[in-house]
């Protein structure tokens, strides 16, 4: 693979797309904020939307249906921020913290 | 090669904006981090030559939904003590090398048994409103009132939890 044909190729939007997912997931892992695990988690949803454009543009281009799958992941991240952010809140509102490690309670 | 360079720039933009933010201990610098990997993005997909996916994750992605997180770090004003103490921030970049490098290398290797596809030359029509417009309200009509719902339930879900609640008596 030469240097000159790295952006009309496959893989290199492969593995930019596994960098992106691997870093969301360590950061879901070793985040201590809930708000940090958040950020995270849209990381993870970055990586794989990448994953979906470039097969879509090499591999399968006729029906764009993976631009499609992006614009679900769009409104999928969407949805999952401003209801994770209102948690975010409420919990904030209750325990005047944004730790995750002082929401034990729930402790069986 | 002006698509080279910026393919370059793009790519190295993201990626230090996915280390950002996993380095930073500030959420707010872990945002700004994830706001630069999402413009990154954007310029990737119009190298992709996706135009409409290109401005949706600009207005959608970096504008909307990263205004609303920032907006939420700024609500809760964090500050430097609120921050949870991580002492054993070395141990877990040493254990995340450990744990991620035999996932890495077994990436890699499938990455490479791919065949590798060079692209053509796509048509004009390609990732344009009209033909990603016409497969999602053909093809993926039914999904699409689903996800309408869901923003719904999620819109209804979010006032219900972070709204004020009235003490009980």
């Amino acid at each position: 693979m030469e240097i000159l044909s790295l952006y009309n190729n496959l893989n290199t939007f492969l593995i930019i797309g596994a960098l992106l997912f691997s870093m969301g997931v360590y950061g879901l892992v070793t985040r201590r904020t809930l708000i940090g695990m958040l950020i995270a988690a849209e990381l993870i949803l970055a990586g794989a939307s990448i994953n979906f454009m470039a097969f879509n543009r090499f591999t399968a281009p006729d029906p764009q249906v993976g631009q499609i799958f992006t614009l679900f992941i769009m409104a999928i991240a969407a949805a999952e921020a401003a209801i994770g952010l209102s948690i975010v809140v409420a919990i904030y509102r209750n325990y005047k913290s944004i730790d995750a490690e002082d929401l034990v309670e729930l402790k069986g | 090669m002006i698509a080279e360079l910026l393919f370059s720039v793009f790519a190295v933009l993201a990626i230090i904006g996915g280390l950002g933010l996993v380095l930073a201990r500030h959420p707010m610098n872990g945002a700004i981090c994830l706001v630069m990997t999402m413009i990154s993005l954007a310029g990737l997909y119009s190298l992709l030559s996706a135009k409409l996916i290109f401005v949706l994750q600009l207005i959608v992605y970096a504008g909307a939904i990263m205004s609303l997180i920032l907006f939420i770090i700024m609500f809760l004003n964090i500050r430097k003590e609120d921050l949870p103490k991580e002492e054993w921030r070395w141990a877990y970049y040493l254990g995340g090398i450990v744990v991620i490098a035999p996932v890495g290398l077994l990436m890699t290797k499938a990455v490479k048994a791919l065949p590798g596809s060079e692209a053509s030359i796509m048509g004009n029509g390609f990732g344009g409103v009209k033909e990603v417009g016409v497969v999602l309200f053909r093809e993926w009509l039914l999904p699409f009132e689903i996800v309408s719902i869901l923003l719904l339930v999620s819109l209804v879900g979010a006032v219900v939890l972070a709204g004020k609640r009235r003490v009980e008596q």
